[in-house]
């Protein structure tokens, strides 16, 4: 028996090889013995046991011609409203081109993802399921804007056979993340001008006949989202950052994301060549203002130490934003940051404390405290340059209105894009759209409509308009709510039916409370320093729910029981004194007196004929 | 990675070479069909049956890949849950049946009868994923677990649609004729869950009921915690007897048929066995709750060829050049 492979790797399978040979002969003896382990399992069990001994080894040491990178890390961020802010993010970088690669052979690389990309002809991908809603006003940017509920997008190479292809991506998604991502269709996807423009490298220019977008508002998101998820990771949940999602810690936070990007990207400065950018993040914000002290620490936070770093990244840290401290709150990180860098950004200073998971693998159980001094003062907290609220207004269920604010905080005017995502089943009327600021009408630059066509296209609005400087702008329309066919309503239609979020995109001037990656950055750390002309921000709002009106579900019953009833009272008694004749039955009692009756009946009888 | 895959099909082919006897029930896979029905809060208890019955045969081996698992509302996550991602058996928190490694295939409104008969029957769009799908074949024992509101004649689905008996029956009967089970082991946990069973007409099918015609399955305790019943009494005597099952204990079905006595379950138990062929004393619970790792016999010795590796120069792709597009539209011309 000769195995052929990379030179580097043989001698070591070579020495691998027998020492599983060895360990088989020894559970054969065993075997041989113990008749009882001759079953199925057992032999299952046994080879498993050898396999992940020989894997573990083996995919750690081999190095191939496949050149990717795995990068890990942790941002945990106290929240001036006295929430913790943690985003994990886990990148991987693989060096090949999108467009040819036939996703056959990765290493790093989730090849169930790859291959998903690679058969629908995707460019770039962004899926992301939430639960919560994301309060700028008082918790400033995060590092990834998600919509509550599930929202994926996606920018396809071309744009031949497109809804197709959309159709069984969002398919594949859906078997992929355990999430019901089969529920987009036609129906409820936009193909946006403005709002989405392709985030990674692109050859030649795309046009929006190439993007879809949908959001499913209703989508929940549980363990069984994470578990998938945690499965495309190269170091699964076993090793590095990843052990700390557990489920219990997850979702009992305030607000949590689960988001898969994927999107190619410069490799070398020219950008003659392109990598895979395969962007895994979890962004939970915790509430440490319940719990008795104000301090918390990794292990409070996920339940969980951090034991070492995943094996197979380049880079595994742990960042702190220290900002804040000394200022709003005085507290004390254990153990003692060895780094703490100061990070430059559109005139806004961050000092952040860096640890390095990959020295600190051998010190046991790894735990960062942050501990509390003094109490924390909570002062007015200053909202952010740009942030929207949106709420339903009107009474009924014929007709109603929609009305979404924009706050805009900056001195100077902004431009920013108003992505209305409103379903078939809820039309609105365009000639009622009013955008108005401090008392006078404002007209948008860009006006995009396309109204919606029942069961096949969503309302798709558009709008870019320039906000005055700090001021509060409405934009307002009327909608009526349609009355469904009857199979239409879910088996909750009580419940209402939601919205999706609406999405303002901008590009603000300032960094401050502005946490994102740039563009052209793939990990947490090329965030840092990273001055840019303008800083992209893409607010959701809230999902909203609304009360279609129902139909009595029990009416068709109803009306059945009620209509049998008449036809029995009505029909059985017509029908009887039409069919029958009515003759008196002679009583058997008195049988003399009855004679005698119906004798005396004959004769009248006889005597009418 | 290459090195890898070399070294799980080798010691796949060696490990190949030991004789086993598992061939002997006439099955070659184990797949399980495992169904909530029932939507809102206050049937927390039905996401624990089903659960329950879950955990129990990942415990025993059948991979998450064979496990089509159907709930129909979220109770582990749902606001109303004290204590979230959980969901206990038992108000004292013995098991949580949800565990940390869920996947669930259909959940909320994708549980209809439509997408029920048609995971039964195979006939799903072509677009459907590999993980929704019973890609079963004749030599597939499959475990289907219903648990829900039911009455005679009928299950019902997220109260507001409901599958017959005899529905179910021919879904099964159209399993049959297209090869797509070689037994199986119907358990149901409703209200007059005999009923449910009484139309099947198909070979190789075990039934077991919680309670007869005219009966009711009832719950067995309140959890204060969350205010509504945590499980139903069949499914927890159930899970009680799964708990000590083992991949390689040699417990039978008939054992299964009897974890619920009517003093403990006040219902009884009611149980179809003229449809199967074999005497339930004789079948390991392990070959509906188990799972079967086909491992087919060789003699002969397995060379590996050795690999090419694919050093072949491409010729050179003309140099593209790649760039950032603005994220922001350009508005210089308004």
């Amino acid at each position: 028996m000769r195995i052929a492979v990379y030179p580097k790797c043989e001698k070591f399978l070579t020495s691998i090889c027998e020492w599983a040979k060895g360990c088989l002969k020894v559970i054969q003896l065993q075997l041989q013995s113990c008749a009882k382990m001759r079953t199925a399992f057992a032999m299952y069990f046994i080879q498993a046991l050898i396999l992940s001994a020989i894997g573990d080894v083996g995919f750690v040491s081999c190095t191939s011609d496949v050149d990717d990178a795995f990068n890990e890390e942790l941002m945990l961020k106290p929240l001036p409203s006295g929430h913790v802010y943690a985003h994990f993010q886990f990148t991987t970088l693989w060096r090949t081109d999108i467009e040819t690669e036939t996703f056959q052979h990765s290493r790093l690389f989730p090849r169930g993802l790859g291959e998903i990309i690679g058969r629908h002809n995707v460019r770039e991908l962004h899926v992301s399921l939430t639960e919560g809603l994301w309060r700028y006003e008082k918790w400033g940017y995060p590092l990834q804007d998600t919509g509550s509920g599930a929202e994926v997008y996606a920018w396809f190479n071309d744009d031949r056979r497109i809804d197709e292809n959309w159709k069984s991506l969002t398919n594949a998604l859906a078997g992929l993340l355990c999430a019901s991502l089969n529920f987009v269709d036609v129906s409820n996807s936009l193909s946006p001008d403005f709002t989405f423009r392709p985030s990674g490298a692109i050859p030649r220019p795309l046009n929006s006949s190439c993007l879809r977008y949908s959001s499913l508002p209703r989508e929940i998101v549980c363990t069984e989202n994470l578990t998938p998820f945690k499965k495309l990771l190269p170091c699964d949940s076993k090793k590095g950052l990843a052990t700390l999602l557990n489920s219990a810690y997850i979702h009992n936070t305030n607000y949590h994301s689960i988001a898969v990007d994927v999107r190619p990207v410069c490799t070398n400065a020219a950008c003659t060549q392109t990598t895979i950018e395969l962007r895994q993040t979890i962004s939970l914000v915790y509430d440490t203002m319940t719990t008795d002290s104000q301090d918390w620490s990794v292990r409070k936070l996920f339940g969980i130490g951090l034991r070492s770093a995943c094996p197979l990244a380049t880079l595994s840290r742990v960042y702190v934003d220290v900002t804040d401290n000394e200022t709003s709150e005085t507290y004390r990180l254990v153990p003692e940051p060895p780094e703490t860098l100061i990070s430059l950004r559109g005139g806004q200073e961050n000092r952040i404390a860096v640890y390095d998971i990959k020295s600190l693998s051998n010190a046991g159980m790894f735990n960062v405290a942050a501990v509390h001094s003094k109490a924390k003062i909570y002062g007015v907290e200053i909202p952010p340059v740009l942030f929207a609220n949106r709420y339903v207004v009107g009474y009924g269920q014929e007709r109603g209105g929609l009305v979404t604010k924009l706050h805009n905080n900056y001195w100077k005017p902004l431009d920013v894009v108003l992505l209305e995502n409103i379903p078939w089943y809820i039309p609105v009327y365009t000639h009622t759209i009013r955008i108005t600021c401090q008392g006078k009408l404002l007209k948008p630059l860009i006006k995009r409509y396309v109204p919606g066509r029942e069961r096949e296209r969503p309302y798709y609005l558009e709008m870019v308009l320039r906000l005055p400087p700090r001021s509060v702008t409405e934009f307002s329309i009327e909608l009526d709510y349609l009355f469904l066919k009857w199979q239409e309503y879910p088996p909750d239609a009580n419940h209402g039916f939601y919205m999706g979020p609406a999405i303002i995109t901008s590009l603000l001037p300032t960094a401050r409370n502005y946490t994102a990656l740039p563009q052209d950055g793939s990990t947490i750390s090329s965030s840092f320093n990273a001055s840019r002309d303008g800083y992209l921000v893409q607010l959701r709002t809230e999902i909203l729910l609304v009360s279609l009106p129902t139909p009595d579900f029990s009416m068709p019953y109803n009306v059945i029981c009620l209509a049998c009833t008449a036809v029995a009272l009505a029909f059985g008694p017509l029908h009887n004194i039409t069919t029958k004749r009515l003759v008196l039955k002679p009583s058997k009692k008195n049988k003399l007196v009855s004679y005698i009756r119906e004798k005396l009946s004959k004769t009248k009888v006889d005597k009418i004929e | 990675m290459r090195s890898w895959v070399i070294l799980f099909t080798l010691s796949t082919c060696v490990l190949s070479a030991f004789s086993l006897e598992a061939t002997e029930t006439g099955h070659s896979n184990n797949w399980a069909v495992l169904v909530d029905t029932s939507r809102f809060w206050f049937n927390y208890r039905h996401v624990a049956n089903v659960l329950s019955i879950y955990r129990s045969v990942k415990r025993l081996g059948i991979p998450d890949s064979q496990i089509i698992l159907m709930i129909a509302d979220d109770m582990a996550c749902n606001p109303r849950n004290p204590r979230p991602a959980t969901v206990f058996n038992n108000a004292k928190q013995h098991i949580n049946v949800y565990g940390d490694d869920v996947e669930v295939d259909y959940r909320g409104y994708e549980v209809t009868v439509e997408n029920f008969v048609r995971l039964l029957t195979g006939r799903l769009p072509p677009e459907t994923p590999r993980s929704k799908k019973l890609l079963t074949d004749e030599g597939s024992n499959i475990l289907i677990y219903l648990t829900g509101h039911g009455g005679d004649g009928f299950l019902k689905f997220q109260d507001s649609e409901e599958i017959t008996s005899q529905e179910l029956g021919d879904a099964l009967e159209q399993m049959w004729q297209k090869r797509r089970y070689h037994e199986i082991l119907f358990v149901v946990d409703t209200c007059q869950a005999s009923s449910m069973y009484e139309k099947f007409y198909s070979p190789n099918i075990l039934a077991v009921a919680s309670s007869l015609v005219g009966e009711d399955s009832l719950s067995h305790h309140v959890d204060p915690a969350i205010g509504v019943y945590i499980i139903d009494r069949y499914t927890y005597y159930a899970l009680d007897f799964l708990e000590t099952v083992e991949p390689s204990s040699s417990k039978t079905l008939s054992e299964f048929l009897k974890v619920c006595p009517k003093r403990f379950c006040i219902s009884t138990v009611g149980v179809r066995k003229d449809l199967f062929r074999r005497d339930p004393k004789n079948v390991p619970v392990t070959d509906f709750f188990g799972s079967l790792r086909p491992v087919e016999l060789t003699t002969s010795t397995v060379n590996v060829s050795p690999v090419q590796l694919n050093n072949t120069n491409s010729p050179k792709k003309p140099v593209i050049k790649y760039k950032y597009v603005d994220q922001f539209p350009d508005l210089s011309y308004v």
